[in-house]
């Protein structure tokens, strides 16, 4: 039997930022889909395109970006190409975002409680008492005090505000949430006992996520698949388990070493050195030639995806060599610059 | 082969100076960034000039009592080639007393402005970097001051000290410099953190080179942002105070232009040339200090961007 | 609570610093000699009473004592001119400034909220590019010129409103209720106030517009707007809510400005209010008078400002109900 359709489909994504200084591509040509009933993880440095790409599936872009190309097909329609108009219906009924700091997303001048039950009265058409019982379950959910709806984001702690946020994604049982960095405002603890409790709702619930983040530990302990970005393109793309116990590309087996593990401690950081290229007049080469230890002269050509594995996939002329490559990715050496 | 190695002489050039050099830069590379910005500053040296040149643009001398050939007073003339803008009902030119009014204002102007920052902003330095009981008092003073209205105190002011356009500057600089020194002190408050100043602790430096060496000029901008909406202030204060009759009688200003016309029925009568043009040189004046403090503070704290 | 009793307390304190200030500058400045506290016509055996009474034969410290108690009981003295109690004048042309300024204000706001949240949705059109010229121009007038060109329009030439006064010279009123809620009052009210307007709008205008712009800016908006709730909604309960916290603040704080600042609309109109009564009172070297007029200017001002200090933590939640865990 064939697998279920994905529930999104991201094909060629490019997105363009209008600046003084030019115009820059920060998502260039990015595909992947989004399995129904799967966590993604989108990983990256920052201005490498995960938290654009992920917006525009909102809808909601910054006045001077535009998506230039591509499609994002959500439930057999390009999302891309609709008005503002005729994407309101999807938008949190379908859609739903969780933001990085719920602080700054919440009205201050509004009770939470309040807020909540906008979203439930105007956008999910509940009557007032059918929306008190649901923010009161909906508040229950993710382990807040119900009495605390009475509450104003500001009397809210950094935990329980992402608590909030996420009973606020879920008011109207979408099938799609994007969330942007939702734990990486959190101190460590917190972001174990958010994750824990994502994770289960996520489970219950069936949802589809799409997980922003450019931390790769937090990718271990959540996502089921992920996609890796790298300045503007996608690099490396997967399962979670074939994509961090064999990557393929140069920038995962990086990313990899730079971050600690939430599941085992130990192990060396090693920071890439070097910082991502310019993008508004971005290297015809792969893009990660300059940082790559591995580089060849024929990475003066942009590789493409291509499958390293099931359902896996890496954008690097050596992805043959992965082995080789992992395990001098390994050792710290590997990554100091030598000297000019 | 013998290898003689040059002694490398490290030049640098003093911190503060090219501190100081670059925001030299920036402010005059404003008026090319900001039409409007440039509109003020021509309009101020329009003005400047002017008042520079009073006595060589005025046709007559303002106050002088001016007769017809046929001996009769040189009454409310209409404007004319001889009286651009006619004469007042004492047969003074109208024209000439509203060229020389510019100097008056752009002193007055000026001066208030050089007073409200030069206060403002010790007070903000001092407030800011020492904290603590100094910073208490300072702030105290600066709400009395704020408690004091204004325009009844300059009032009272020019009442009782000798009637000159000084009480009007001396008003300003008693009573609108906590603006300016609360901001000043915030901006110091959160210098006084970074690492310059913890560099300069370290080295020795005194508190009080310290705070006119090193956070002086990074606060000199905001200094500057608001001495210029100081002087639009200074304006309308002295025009206010020389319309109610307490300024001094024997220099020409524009506030007594207007108290002259009023006082002498310019408005029944219709006497638009006399009463409006006064106006309006107070309001293209003003108005350029708006758009040149605008353009600035676009300059220094850009807020809102496309 | 004790937000509040610390703003009262710093009330209370401005409040005293600045009638100690009066009390100084009153007494010690040139021009005010001591004697001038004492109306010369009066005989010998009142002015002796007078003296007793303000301690003008005793040291310095006595008289600022006996200056302050009498001020707390609300004596402010006799008026040379019009040979009544200070506190009595004073009073009887307070509602004349306070309906002048409360009025305008209102006025002012009311256009000035609405046009500014207005020039903020048409950033970047041409409709912004000339309205913040006209605005910046309405705040660089002096409102006394504004008031003579728009008395010498409408009142002298087109004859629509009165010249001056605050009611018709020599008309009759059963009482001050009256004669204040009349038609003719409001006739002679309309052309001061509108001046005033027309210069105070700028504020709450170029205020309301630049916390618009910035509010919209916030992420709580694009929140709302993924949240795929109606633009309408966007600005109207969330935007200008937010935007409008310190324009109410201002609004408070305007009426403590306006009573003192009036003082040459005050003029221009020969509108009976408190600015005029200082002005007089200083020209005619009434010191007693036109020390109460510059004191209940002052209480005006400083209550205002505490007034908004308190609105603001009111309509503030960050502020009225802190954080707790």
């Amino acid at each position: 039997m064939p697998p279920p359709p994905p529930i999104l489909s991201i094909r060629g994504l490019q997105i363009h930022y209008r600046t003084d200084r030019g115009v820059i591509r920060a998502v260039d040509g990015a595909s992947f889909d989004v399995p129904a009933g799967a966590v993604v993880g989108l990983v990256g440095e920052s201005g490498c395109g995960k938290t654009t790409a992920a917006r525009a599936i909102t809808g909601v872009i910054p006045a001077n970006a535009s998506v230039v190309g591509g499609e994002v097909v959500y439930d057999g329609r390009d999302l891309a190409g609709l008005s503002h108009r005729k994407m309101a219906p999807l938008r949190w009924r379908e859609i739903a975002f969780i933001p990085q700091s719920a602080m700054n997303s919440l009205d201050p001048v509004y009770r939470v409680g309040a807020q909540v039950l906008e979203v439930l009265v105007d956008r999910g058409g509940y009557d007032r008492k059918r929306a008190d019982a649901r923010a009161a379950e909906l508040f229950q959910m993710v382990g807040l005090d119900v009495k605390r709806l009475r509450d104003y984001p500001h009397q809210f702690s950094g935990g329980m505000r992402q608590r909030a946020a996420i009973a606020l994604a879920l008011a109207l049982e979408p099938r799609l949430i994007i969330a942007d960095e939702p734990v990486t405002a959190l101190d460590v603890v917190v972001q174990r006992q958010v994750l824990d409790l994502f994770k289960a709702l996520q489970r219950r619930l069936g949802l589809s996520v799409i997980l922003v983040t450019h931390d790769i530990s937090v990718v271990a302990y959540v996502c089921d698949q992920v996609v890796v970005m790298y300045a503007g393109k996608i690099v490396e793309s997967g399962p979670v388990e074939a994509v961090l116990t064999r990557p393929s590309h140069p920038y995962t087996m990086g990313l990899y070493n730079a971050f600690p593990d939430l599941q085992r401690s130990g192990g060396t950081l090693v920071p890439i050195d070097g910082s991502p290229p310019d993008l508004i007049d971005p290297p015809k080469s792969c893009r990660f030639q300059a940082r790559c230890p591995f580089q060849q002269p024929r990475c003066d050509a942009p590789p493409d995806l291509e499958p390293v594995g099931d359902d896996h996939y890496a954008a690097c002329w050596r992805a043959d060599d992965a082995a080789e490559l992992r395990r001098l990715a390994e050792s710290p050496a590997t990554w100091e610059r030598s000297p000019a | 082969m013998a290898v003689t190695s040059e002694p490398r002489i490290a030049v640098r050039r003093p911190p503060r100076l090219r501190r100081m050099l670059d925001g030299l830069r920036r402010l005059i590379a404003l008026p090319a960034h900001d039409p409007f910005a440039l509109a003020g500053l021509v309009i101020y040296t329009v003005f400047v000039l002017v008042a520079i040149l009073a006595d060589v643009l005025a046709t007559h001398d303002p106050l002088e009592i001016l007769f017809l050939e046929s001996g009769r007073l040189a009454r409310s003339l209409p404007a004319g080639a001889d009286h651009f803008l006619g004469t007042t009902n004492l047969g003074r030119d109208i024209y000439s007393q509203l060229v020389h009014g510019t100097r008056g204002a752009l002193i007055v102007g000026l001066a208030a402005a050089i007073a409200v920052v030069t206060v403002g902003t010790v007070v903000g330095l001092v407030s800011g970097y020492l904290g603590g009981m100094v910073d208490t008092v300072l702030m105290r003073l600066a709400d009395i001051a704020l408690g004091i209205p204004f325009l009844p105190f300059v009032i009272v002011l020019a009442a009782f000290l000798e009637p000159s356009m000084w009480n009007v500057v001396l008003g300003i600089a008693l009573l609108l410099w906590p603006n300016t020194g609360r901001v000043i002190r915030s901006q110091v408050l959160s210098l006084r953190e970074r690492s310059f100043v913890e560099a300069a602790k370290v080295t020795g430096s005194g508190t009080l080179r310290i705070l006119f060496v090193h956070i002086a000029p990074n606060i000199l901008p905001l200094s500057l942002l608001y001495g210029s909406i100081a002087v639009g202030w200074a304006i309308l204060t002295e025009a206010a105070i020389n319309f109610l009759g307490f300024g001094a009688s024997d220099a020409v200003s524009w506030g007594y232009m207007l108290q002259d016309a009023y006082a002498s029925q310019a408005l029944s009568r219709g006497h638009y040339f006399w009463f409006v043009p006064p106006g309006l040189c107070i309001v293209v004046v003003v108005v350029a200090g708006f758009l040149i403090s605008r353009g600035y503070e676009e300059v220094f704290f850009p807020k809102l961007r496309e | 609570m004790s937000y509040f009793a610390n703003r009262f307390l710093h009330m209370l304190f401005v409040l005293w610093a600045v009638a100690t200030i009066l009390f100084f500058m009153f007494r010690l400045m040139p021009g005010t000699p001591l004697a001038a506290f004492i109306d010369s016509t009066l005989t010998e055996d009142q002015q002796l009473a007078l003296i007793v009474q303000f301690g003008l034969d005793r040291p310095l410290y006595e008289q600022y004592w006996k200056f302050l108690v009498n001020l707390v009981q609300g004596d402010l003295g006799r008026s040379f001119f019009f040979k009544k109690p200070v506190t009595e004048v004073v009073l009887s042309v307070f509602p004349n400034t306070i309906l002048l300024t409360v009025t305008s204000l209102v006025i002012a706001y009311v256009f000035g909220i609405v046009v500014g949240a207005f020039l903020a949705w048409k950033r970047g059109t041409w409709i912004e590019g000339v309205g913040i010229p006209i605005v910046l121009t309405t705040r660089a007038a002096p409102e006394f010129w504004l008031g003579m060109v728009l008395l010498a329009i409408f009142s002298f030439n087109l004859h629509w409103f009165p010249s001056g006064g605050a009611n018709a010279t020599g008309s009759y009123w059963d009482s001050d209720w009256q004669r204040i809620f009349s038609a003719d009052y409001a006739h002679h009210l309309a052309l001061p106030a509108l001046t005033l307007a027309v210069y105070l709008q700028g504020l709450p205008l170029l205020l309301m517009r630049s916390n618009m712009l910035e509010v919209m800016q916030e992420e709580f908006v694009t929140m709302a707007r993924m949240k795929g709730l109606s633009e309408w909604t966007i600005v109207m309960r969330h935007a200008a809510r937010n935007a409008m916290l310190p324009v109410v603040t201002a609004f408070a704080l305007g009426i403590g400005f306006s009573v003192g600042g009036n003082v040459v609309v005050e003029t221009v109109f020969s509108w009976p209010g408190l600015g005029r009564l200082l002005v007089n009172a200083v020209a005619s070297s009434d010191y007693p008078l036109a020390q109460g007029a510059f004191l209940l200017i002052t209480v005006v001002l400083v209550t205002m400002n505490f007034i908004a200090d308190m609105l603001y933590a009111v309509l503030d939640p960050r502020v009225s109900h802190g954080s707790h865990e």
